[in-house]
């Protein structure tokens, strides 16, 4: 098994540069006092009323937002991939904007619409009168928007699953009589199950380090996460603020490790191999037309009615005043697009930095994955938790952990600071995971036994990953480069603090139009991100054709 | 024509300094995008040969920025532009600023810059109150805030998260005859602190709430647009951060970082604020539309040595009153 080892330890090697090097840099700083480690601060901080509110409602939040995202997201990956009904590509198409417009966004968003200023309430004369609070403000509103913000995660990696389906076990259940609901519940539900702990866990893990929702919902009323105390931290900015903020990422990276742990026992008990046939098709029958209108009224509610409040605000001249025929402007986005060059810039920036973090994270994912499958099973377990760290602690603290690794010059490539480079090698570790996850889901479920006797027949390493390995996970890594697209092209805490003159990303232009009042210019950026996104996933969807089968989460 | 050249010459060498000016400028600033951006050009349009390298954020962030790269042991900046005092007096004191005694203070009220000259005011940034204009009562003072009318309507931006939110609560308690007791009222009228001043002007302009304090420039430029909001300089005074300017130590282009603050406090640089939509911090110029006249503001003094002293007690005080 000699041609094992070299791939593992490169693997183990990727692992250890993409998630142990900034995590350990942290717990220096974080442990390491005046005088060797160091282990009283943490537990001093850990007693705080203050933190341990915060770690209950990260915890709370997280979870019950990630039990929502799989309520929404599960029935319409189950519409969209498995059955007959009309308007499903429409569905996963639309259900993917939450994805692509980033979380202030959407609570921006949110907040206009149900508002005392919102444009749409207003118009029914249901608007709350001038001086009552949000409705969205706390826990609650938080919760919400975690089910909103990661439905799609939930969904497209369901759908990933459900379209590895073989069409013969359910046509096998359907001809020896079962019903549409028995077939879920003893054919695909159980198939399902190690997608279904993965995409509960990727949102529990998103919630953990989401900062732009708890930043807008919790902070006017005192309801503090981790992510928001940490900021909240760092922004008093005294001299010893630093280690201070590491060990409360360190205490992020703790929760995150229990939520990894649980999915990686409930993986232990999944991982059988089925063959791959023809995708599964459930008809609805009658219930065609009643599934798909109940799905576009939900999506009509969750996304149509917030983006259409968002369209509002950009095309007044400030925000609070009406829209009305004499309010009408395009100076908003004459403003970000014409006169402003640094929200050009920002769209190419966020695009390049998006798009080669997507190319190297699917082409790397393969590989990777396989690499770690030559592993012990309890040491691959670890490293695949180890590498979900990065994605689960709050951007700001990976982008300090990047601060202290690059800024100083390093043998063969320099100082990456104030460079775009440093933003891309933050993005390669922050969404390793979203890449890594699909795809070794996809691999799990590949039959050795196509692999033995590919081998029996003489077919080689390499040959038997180029014509086994990389064809069964192709649609999987395809999947996990566009969730890492969509998650960098308007990602802001982390190039917060790594963006440098001329390197500025489009998710740090809208927090300094947003942190200067000028929600209207802010809406305007969201907007056209949005519009730029959708354009783009629509040329994809005309190359369809050319695609494998199962790679556009919508089709 | 060669004489000409040579005149030319020798009246550029008597009308400017003879410094470097060309090469680069490393500028960390809280300023607005757009604004840094304005400062950054009009900078280069005076000297050509030199390229303005700029990062902007938030006090908070751009500290956190520079501090981690001090601790990595390669500050990159030259020139801090950041919003108040406070944070400059705690830099000063850890040697971390160059002073720069020289610089031309002529049109400068007195002791509005730094006595040993490590950093210098460039404008002046007010903090009173905006309101909703469909609030039914209008506010002329600070107390109007804890009234019953008020009554879990006010927002404020938080000291915690905000340098200058923290010189406007310290300015405040020493003023007020209420002292503390004002912010323990503002908290039993059920007020809100949180963030930053963009999310005050967006809840007031939302309506959702009808009161805030919030800084002048953004309430006066969105009222100009048509927002329904007004802003009030309150009859007891208002508070006010300077946006100091300074030369860190450790800048690696410090002829360049000189120039840069000549140029902010000269006429030309202080009309430019103005343009902007900022109080100048130099007499003489005009304050921009919406204001009223400059005699009419009535600014309140703070020790700024004390508010740096006493940091931490005010944030835990303030802490304590809203339960944060």
């Amino acid at each position: 098994m000699a041609g094992q080892i070299a791939p593992a330890i490169l693997a183990v090697l990727a692992v250890g540069v993409l998630a142990a090097l900034p995590l350990g840099r942290l717990a220096l700083t974080a442990l390491v006092g005046g005088g060797g480690l160091d282990f009283g601060p943490l537990i001093d901080r850990m007693m705080r009323g203050a933190t341990q509110r915060a770690i209950f409602n990260t915890l709370d939040t997280a979870l019950m937002g990630a039990l929502l995202a799989l309520l929404v997201g599960a029935p319409f990956a189950f519409l969209v991939a498995l059955t007959d009904a009309p308007l499903r590509r429409l569905q996963g198409f639309m259900l993917l904007l939450p994805l692509i417009v980033a979380p202030q966004v959407t609570a921006l968003a949110y907040m206009q619409l149900l508002g005392p200023s919102s444009a749409l309430l207003g118009t029914l004369g249901l608007a709350p009168p001038p001086g009552t609070p949000n409705p969205l403000l706390g826990r609650g509103g938080i919760i919400l928007l975690y089910g909103v913000q990661h439905a799609p995660i939930v969904f497209i990696t369901l759908r990933a699953g459900l379209t590895a389906l073989p069409r013969d076990y359910i046509e096998a259940a359907r001809a020896s009589g079962a019903s549409p609901w028995r077939v879920l519940a003893t054919v695909v539900l159980p198939l399902l199950r190690p997608y279904l702990i993965a995409a509960v866990a990727l949102a529990f893990v998103s919630g953990v380090g989401n900062f732009g929702i708890p930043a807008l919902l919790g902070m006017p009323v005192s309801y503090f996460t981790l992510a928001t105390l940490i900021y909240q931290q760092l922004a008093q900015s005294g001299p010893g603020v630093l280690p201070q903020v590491a060990m409360l990422s360190l205490v992020v990276a703790g929760i995150a490790t229990v939520g990894i742990a649980i999915q990686v026992m409930g993986q232990k008990r999944a991982g059988f191999a089925v063959s791959r046939g023809l995708p599964a098709r459930i008809g609805l029958g009658r219930w065609r037309w009643p599934a798909a209108g109940a799905g576009m009224l939900l999506i009509t509610a969750m996304l149509v009615l917030p983006m259409a409040a968002l369209v509002t605000t950009s095309l007044v001249p400030t925000y609070g005043l009406r829209l009305s025929l004499s309010t009408l402007t395009s100076d908003n986005y004459a403003e970000v697009l014409l006169r402003q060059a640094s929200t050009m810039r920002a769209f190419v920036n966020s695009f390049y930095l998006a798009g080669l973090a997507a190319l190297i994270l699917a082409l790397g994912a393969v590989p990777l994955a396989l690499g770690l499958r030559g592993l012990p099973l309890r040491l691959r377990h670890n490293l695949h938790g180890l590498l979900d760290l990065p994605y689960a602690l709050p951007g700001i603290v990976l982008a300090i952990a990047c601060i202290l690794l690059f800024l100083r010059p390093l043998p063969l490539i320099g100082s990456l600071y104030n460079t775009p480079w440093i933003i891309l090698v933050a993005y390669l570790m922050r969404f390793a995971a979203l890449a890594l996850k699909p795809v070794d889901a996809a691999l799990g479920q590949i039959p050795p036994q196509m692999s033995e006797a590919a081998a029996a027949a003489g077919a080689g390493r390499l040959r038997r990953l180029w014509t086994i390995s990389v064809p069964l996970a192709a649609p999987a890594a395809t999947a996990g480069a566009l969730l890492v697209f969509m998650s960098a092209f308007n990602e802001l805490t982390v190039s917060a603090l790594l963006w440098s003159s001329r390197n500025e990303t489009l998710g740090v232009i809208l927090f300094s139009l947003e942190e200067a009042g000028l929600s209207a210019q802010a809406s305007a950026v969201a907007v056209v991100t949005v519009v730029v996104v959708v354009a783009l996933l629509l040329v994809l969807d005309r190359l369809a054709g050319r695609l494998p089968a199962g790679v556009l989460p919508w089709r | 024509m060669r004489i000409l050249l040579a005149a030319g010459v020798a009246l550029a060498i008597v009308t400017t300094p003879a410094l470097a000016q060309e090469g680069t400028l490393v500028l960390y600033t809280s300023q607005p995008q757009t604004d840094a951006q304005q400062t950054a050009d009009a900078f280069m349009a005076k000297y050509p040969g030199i390229t303005v390298d700029w990062v902007r954020d938030g006090t908070p962030q751009i500290m956190a920025k520079f501090r981690s790269e001090l601790e990595a042991g390669a500050p990159q900046a030259d020139v801090l532009l950041i919003a108040d005092v406070v944070t400059m007096e705690g830099l000063k004191s850890e040697g971390l600023l160059l002073n720069y005694p020289e610089a031309d203070l002529t049109g400068y009220a007195d002791g509005l810059h730094d006595e040993d000259g490590a950093y210098f005011s460039t404008k002046l940034i007010t903090t009173g109150i905006v309101y909703n204009t469909a609030a039914s009562m209008i506010p002329t003072s600070w107390l109007d805030l804890t009234g019953p009318e008020a009554e879990n309507q006010v927002a404020m931006p938080s000291p915690l998260t905000s340098g200058a939110a923290m010189i406007h609560t310290v300015t405040l308690t020493e003023n007020l005859a209420e002292g503390w007791d004002f912010y323990e009222a503002l908290a039993a009228n059920g007020a809100q602190a949180s963030g930053g001043n963009g999310g005050i002007l967006t809840a007031v302009s939302g309506g959702e709430k009808l009161y805030g304090m919030i800084v002048d420039y953004m309430p006066i430029r969105e009222k100009a647009k048509g927002a329904p909001v007004e802003f009030v300089f309150p009859t007891e005074g208002v508070s006010a951060v300077t946006e100091p300017v300074a030369i860190l130590q450790s800048a690696q282009n410090q002829e360049n970082a000189r120039l840069f603050v000549d140029f902010l406090l000269s006429e030309e640089g202080q009309e430019l604020a103005s343009s902007q939509g900022y109080i100048p911090a130099r007499d003489g110029v005009a304050l921009p539309e919406g204001y009223p006249d400059r005699s009419e503001i009535n600014v309140l003094n703070y020790d700024a040595a004390a508010a740096l002293a006493n940091e931490e007690d005010n944030r835990e005080r303030f802490g304590e009153i809203f339960g944060q």
